[in-house]
């Protein structure tokens, strides 16, 4: 049997990793999952993940919790919302993946390229309410490292010139928004909100 | 037509030609488009990733308390910033629970969104609300024998299922392209997706996507891509080099916005052409309708 | 009535540009002398049809022979009322459409066709219905459950009186047994009540409904029309006569105790559906072996069903059962854990929603194979390979383990009051090389005074046999029809529409007989066989034969047939080796003389004939269907329809190879367990006659492939060319029949 060596011995289902995951904001949806595998076909980038949207959601109802942290999939989900138009169970994949990434970067996972972008791209709209691609690009790097950017990185910069060059990449950041305290208090009332209601 | 109108960032940055061509054929169409004062990002496919649905979604409903007063649909040309408002809006008109926390959230820093209004997609307003019909009427230069595949994106189409369009094989974009005297390709990948959000962390991702875009728009022999979404049409046209690179691919594929092709077919100004921010030179390709540098 | 042909001959749709339509008239007028041929180029259109009618009307024209289209096109057009008889000659579909125009043989083909015809003319008499006198109109309904109920319910709206018999004390069936059902209704997510009351209330107080409770049946006599029930009741009998029945006797729980390795005998706590189910009707479920509310509670699937071993069928109805089950203990404690270890769910129809709820409430499906149920001093522990996630697992520290134990009908278990008696006396008619009987279970259920036996004849483990495809509720015996759980495994909502339908097929059937007609596949056909029993020689060809058990036998042995169960197959006429059972319009000489009419070229010729017999009910249409679609196909064809292989007498075959044919090709249904034969055995006796044609061929040294016989359905039709063509290329390499001119 080509199994996922999960564990030695028998598998237990461990409940309580599975209610976590429930418990988030679209969590319940995991529940509804049939395993068709209607996502796992339908996914753009299928090939880059471990575990398929079906694998991952049949990990985590059966609770593996390691396997989960380790499993690439939410990081390499593109939003294309193909699983989602097709998954015949009504499952929001693509929100799910949203949860998993924060529940990832809430409990420390953060070392994967994709989680050092979201935070970079994140901090980004946080202190200026806007994106700003050079902004983004030296936030991102600057969290990475300059040792771990690999080749492509220098030929990202060929391609920041050739942008400049078509007038396409501002040297400058946009001015930011106005009522940027407004942005931020909206984020902190709407997490506060979503706490409570967790509490509850 | 007047509509409120949502650039998102890549507008002002990135998809310049987009926004100098839009405006441009918009003016012409006489659709009048007024920016939400102050606007906010969206918050793209990542902001969802990191604080979670509902904030981001609480922020994206800034926008909307903004756009309110003016009393206009907003139209919105890039497919993230789409969906985000989009489902932010319809949580709005559909999702009581929704409805109420957000406005308690938007209370506390003194704003209310009524959700009067519609988030439209600007393929949605071209054919819908300006029609075909009139598009052709204004195509002074018809773009006859050019071959051109639509390159619709991902969530464009799929935000709400069958509303305006087919999820995975849509057909409106197509028929913009016919209006403007253009033959549109067969070009299956239409839908598909072309890797935008690996594009800074894992880049080889977003090239090997357009790489089967590209080729899907060369084997049937298309002299251009059209592109309705800012992100999409930069990882075509800009990564175009990092494609033929790891692909080994020879010929190139001049990517436009198609608002540059409306502009071009309208006959305005080349100003609203905007082609010197193409990466991939468009000259050859629309030489015979006297497009040069 | 006064024989008069006229013929009709029909030059449009492309007919008149492919063949000489002179020359065919000339077949008509002069080869048979028939007084009335007109020709038209649109007879379906108003002056055509009105050219016929003013012959039959000033003319006196009784036998309306129209040479054009298929006679399954253009019938509402060509239809002068029942007093004339009338045939058509397919020249469209069966000769222009399928071979070359303006052809030499194309022609000739035309003209046997027309041949074929007037030759059946000379034997052809128009039937005249069987009516019985009084015929009975109630319908018995045997099984008072969900389904019985819903029957008698629906039988009676309709307006006809029901007779609804019950071997328990009081109504209801599973229902009673049941604290909950799966929902009936829209959004299909929670178990519903099962309105038994209500249900039993609705019977009680429907004056077209006679109810019998603690009631068997002590013999069921007679047939369509004019059933004679004596029914048991208490120490005493007593008769009801009814003109339908339905069987709705439904299915009980597999045997658990046959379930050891599933642990079922190990622990109180190891229960089945149905003990769960009473478990939960008492309230708080409390595990049997001390009464604690249950936290964990493990569900098997398929726990004997699908199982070489024991059950190989799905018992369709436990996946909605158990989720309904899970649901239970979901509703009792939100944070109970809840495993269904399952092969496949079959939440088949809206259950699907069902079980979306199930799986919303947090009850946890694995995909999986049970390895083992063990006992650890009250706890009870499942372990299995889970095939998703490809490992062993286990669930421990269970409550309960309930096992979804599957159904078997109620028709499966023979009734040890029975003697073998019977079935011996079947085993040594069944002697001679004749078919095998089909099983017959005595359940002690119906007790039918039938030749063949005292139950519905089985298909495979022990369900009544009923045509699957095209009339589900048909058994093999007319006027008797099976629904829910005792015709095949099924849920509760499908128990409900298979008892509707059932109720519609009893009503159709006995307005049917009442007027000598015959229900499906040849409804509303008035013929039936005629037996000419001087010449009897009670072979029990005919008694054995019947697919539909109509006929059974006198004291003498002599068969005494009873119309009214008649499907009007003709596999008796098929069968009599005496030949003395035909109908008024379907005879053994008629064929015979249809074949005969066929000119058969001489050998130096080089222009060979195959025969091919079509069964009307498939091959047929595929044969038009090829027409339709333009498929070429060999021109040394002739094709002589007949009502299903199963009426085929041999002495067609012999008459066919001593006339000259050089190969004759059978074209039936599908037999075999997943038949498809309208008349259900009729073309698998076809087979079995046929193979006995073989050695009698061989022995003439004639190449016993001469004769074959293939199976089509009506999408066969693309495939008709390749069987066709590839026929007769094999009989073109034996070379001439050496029968030919002789
Ligand atoms: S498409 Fe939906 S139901 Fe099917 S495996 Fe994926 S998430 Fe599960
Ligand atoms: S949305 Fe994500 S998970 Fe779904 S198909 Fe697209 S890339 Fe795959
Ligand atoms: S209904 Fe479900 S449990 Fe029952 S036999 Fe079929 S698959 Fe197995
Ligand atoms: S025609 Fe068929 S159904 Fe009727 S008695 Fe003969 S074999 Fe039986």
């Amino acid at each position: 049997m080509t199994g996922f060596n999960v564990s030695s011995g028998p598998l237990k289902y461990d409940t309580e990793f599975a209610r976590e995951i429930y418990s988030l904001e679209n969590g319940h949806h995991i529940k509804k999952c049939m395993q068709c595998g209607m996502c796992e076909v339908s996914c753009a980038t299928r090939k880059e993940m471990d575990y398929s949207p079906r694998k991952m959601f049949l990990l985590l109802r059966t609770g593996q919790r390691e396997e989960f942290f380790k499993s690439n999939t939410m990081w390499m989900c593109s939003t294309c919302l193909m699983c989602k138009v097709r998954c015949p169970r009504g499952v929001p994949i693509v929100d799910v993946m949203h949860d998993l990434k924060c529940y990832a970067i809430s409990k420390g996972y953060t070392e994967r390229a994709q989680a050092a972008f979201y935070q970079s791209f994140w901090k980004e709209i946080w202190s200026r309410g806007k994106q700003f691609e050079g902004g983004l690009m030296a936030r991102y790097y600057l969290k990475r490292g300059w040792k771990d950017i690999r080749k492509d990185a220098f030929r990202m910069k060929d391609m920041g010139l050739t942008m400049l060059k078509h007038g396409r990449m501002p040297l400058m950041p946009p001015k930011s928004v106005k009522g940027l305290k407004d942005v931020q208090k909206l984020v902190e009332v709407a997490k506060a909100q979503l706490q409570k209601g967790a509490d509850r | 037509m007047k509509y409120s109108f949502y650039p998102g960032c890549s507008m002002e940055a990135t998809a310049v030609p987009y926004l100098k061509s839009f405006e441009a054929v918009a003016h012409a169409l006489g659709i009048e488009l007024k920016e939400i004062p102050d606007w906010n990002c969206c918050g793209a496919t990542v902001a969802s990733g990191v604080i979670g649905d509902y904030p981001a979604q609480v922020m994206t409903s800034r926008n909307l308390a903004l756009a309110e007063p003016h009393g206009a649909d907003i139209v919105v040309p890039c497919s993230s910033c789409y969906m985000n408002l989009a489902i932010t809006n319809r949580k709005f008109k559909e999702d009581g629970h929704f409805r109420q926390m957000a406005d308690e959230a938007l209370a506390s820093v003194g704003m209310k969104y009524g959700g009067s209004l519609n988030v439209r997609q600007i393929i949605d307003v071209m054919v819908n609300d300006v029609g075909l019909d009139t598009i052709k009427s204004k195509v002074k230069k018809p773009l006859t024998g050019l071959r051109v595949a639509g390159y619709v994106g991902c969530q464009t189409p799929r935000v709400f299922p069958w509303e305006f369009d087919d999820p995975e094989q849509p057909v409106f974009f197509d028929k913009i392209i016919e209006a403007l005297g253009a033959t549109p390709v067969k070009f299956p990948v239409k839908a598909r997706c072309c890797g935008s959000s690996h594009s800074v962390a894992q880049p080889e991702i977003t090239a090997d996507s357009c790489y089967n875009i590209i080729t899907s728009a060369q084997d049937d022999q298309a002299h251009l891509i059209a592109a309705v979404c800012p992100m999409c049409q930069l990882n075509l046209d800009a990564y175009q080099d990092l494609v033929k690179e790891r692909h080994k691919l020879k010929t190139s594929m001049p990517v436009l916005f198609f608002t540059q092709l409306m502009a071009i077919a309208m006959d305005l100004p080349p100003d609203a052409w905007a082609l010197k921010h193409n990466i991939v030179s468009p000259f050859t390709a629309l030489a015979k309708f006297g497009v040069g540098k | 009535m006064a024989k008069k042909i006229g013929v009709y001959i029909c030059s449009g749709c492309g007919i008149g540009d492919a063949l000489d339509i002179d020359a065919l008239a000339k077949v008509a007028t002069k080869e048979y002398k028939v007084p009335v041929c007109q020709k038209n180029a649109f007879f379906c259109g108003k002056e055509g049809v009105e050219v016929i009618k003013k012959d039959i009307a000033e003319n006196e024209v009784t036998y309306v022979v129209i040479a054009g289209c298929s006679g399954r096109v253009n019938y509402d057009v060509f239809n002068f009322g029942p007093s004339v008889v009338l045939e058509r000659v397919n020249l469209r579909e069966r000769v222009v459409w399928t071979q070359e125009p303006d052809d030499e043989d194309t022609q000739m083909m035309a003209e046997d066709y027309l041949r074929i015809t007037l030759a059946k003319l000379k034997n052809l008499e128009l039937p005249e219905a069987y009516v019985i006198e009084n015929c009975n109109k109630r319908v018995m309904v045997v099984g008072g459950g969900l389904a019985g109920m819903t029957s008698a319910v629906e039988v009676a709206k309709a307006g006809y009186e029901v007779v609804l018999v019950e071997k328990e004390d009081s109504l209801g069936g599973w229902l009673k047994r049941s604290y909950k059902i799966a929902p009936l209704n829209s959004p299909y997510t929670d178990p519903e009540d099962t309105g038994l009351e209500a249900r039993v209330k609705e019977i009680e107080g429907n004056s077209n409904i006679k109810v019998y409770t603690s009631t068997t049946i002590e013999k069921t006599a007679g047939a369509p029309g004019m059933f004679d029930v004596t029914l048991k009741q208490g120490g005493g009998t007593l008769e009801e006569k009814v003109g339908a029945i339905i069987l709705a006797t439904g299915a009980v729980p597999y045997e658990p105790s046959k379930l050891g390795h599933l642990g079922y005998g190990a622990s109180p706590n190891v229960v089945t559906q149905a003990q769960f189910e009473e478990l939960a009707a008492k309230g708080t479920i409390a595990r049997p072996s001390d009464g604690k509310a249950v936290q964990k509670v493990g569900f098997i699937q398929c726990a004997g069903s699908r199982d070489q071993e024991h059950l190989p069928y799905c018992s369709a109805a436990c996946c909605v059962e158990s989720i309904k089950q899970a649901l239970y203990v979901k509703g009792q404690n939100s944070e109970a854990a809840v495993y269904v270890f399952y092969k496949d769910i079959r939440s088949s129809g809206q259950y699907e929603h069902f079980y979306k709820k199930a799986q919303s409430e947090g009850v946890m499906f694995i995909k999986a194979d049970v390895t083992g149920v063990t006992d650890d001093g009250g706890n009870l522990t499942i372990e299995a390979n889970d095939l998703l996630m490809g490992s062993p697992t286990m669930a421990d520290e269970l409550d309960m383990v309930v096992l979804a134990n599957g159904m078997v009908p109620t028709t499966a278990f023979e009734d040890p009051a029975y003697g073998t008696e019977a079935q011996e006396e079947a085993a040594c008619a069944a002697a001679d090389a004749a078919p095998v009987p089909a099983p017959i279970i005595k359940s002690n259920i119906l007790n039918l005074e039938y030749r063949q036996g005292p139950e519905l004849p089985s298909l495979k483990y022990g369900f009544p046999d009923s045509h699957f495809i095209c009339f589900p509720y048909e058994t093999r015996r007319t006027g008797i029809y099976a629904a829910g759980s005792v015709r095949r495994p099924m849920d509760m909502s499908q128990a409900v529409g298979d008892a509707t339908g059932a109720a519609l097929k009893a009503v159709q059937c006995i307005e049917m007989t009442d007027k000598g007609g015959a229900v499906h596949p040849r409804s509303g056909d008035i013929s039936f066989p005629d037996f000419q029993l001087n010449r009897c020689t009670q072979c029990k060809r005919c008694t054995e034969e019947c697919p539909f058990g109509a006929i059974n036998e006198d004291e003498k042995g002599n068969p005494l047939p009873n119309p009214t169960r008649c499907r009007r197959c003709g596999t008796c006429m098929g069968a009599c080796p005496e030949r003395i059972i035909s109908f008024k319009n379907y005879s053994v000489p008629m064929l015979g003389n249809m074949l005969k009419s066929i000119e058969v070229p001489e050998e130096d010729e080089e222009k060979p004939r195959v025969l091919i017999f079509a069964c009307e009910n498939d091959a047929i249409p595929a044969l038009d269907m090829a027409g339709i679609n333009r498929l070429q196909y060999s021109k040394w064809v002739r094709i002589i329809p007949v009502r299903c292989l199963g009426s085929l007498n041999l002495v067609w075959i012999n008459d066919a190879m001593s006339k000259g044919f050089d190969g004759v090709l059978l074209m039936g249904c599908k037999h075999g367990d997943d038949y498809q034969c309208h008349f259900m055995k009729g073309s698998e006796l076809a087979g079995i006659r046929l193979s006995k044609v073989s050695e009698t061929l061989d022995r003439l040294g004639l190449e016993s492939e001469r004769v074959y016989m293939t199976e089509v359905n009506v999408m066969d039709y693309d495939r008709i060319p390749k069987i066709i063509n590839e026929f007769v290329e094999k009989i073109d390499k034996f070379g001439p029949n050496p029968m030919k001119g002789f």
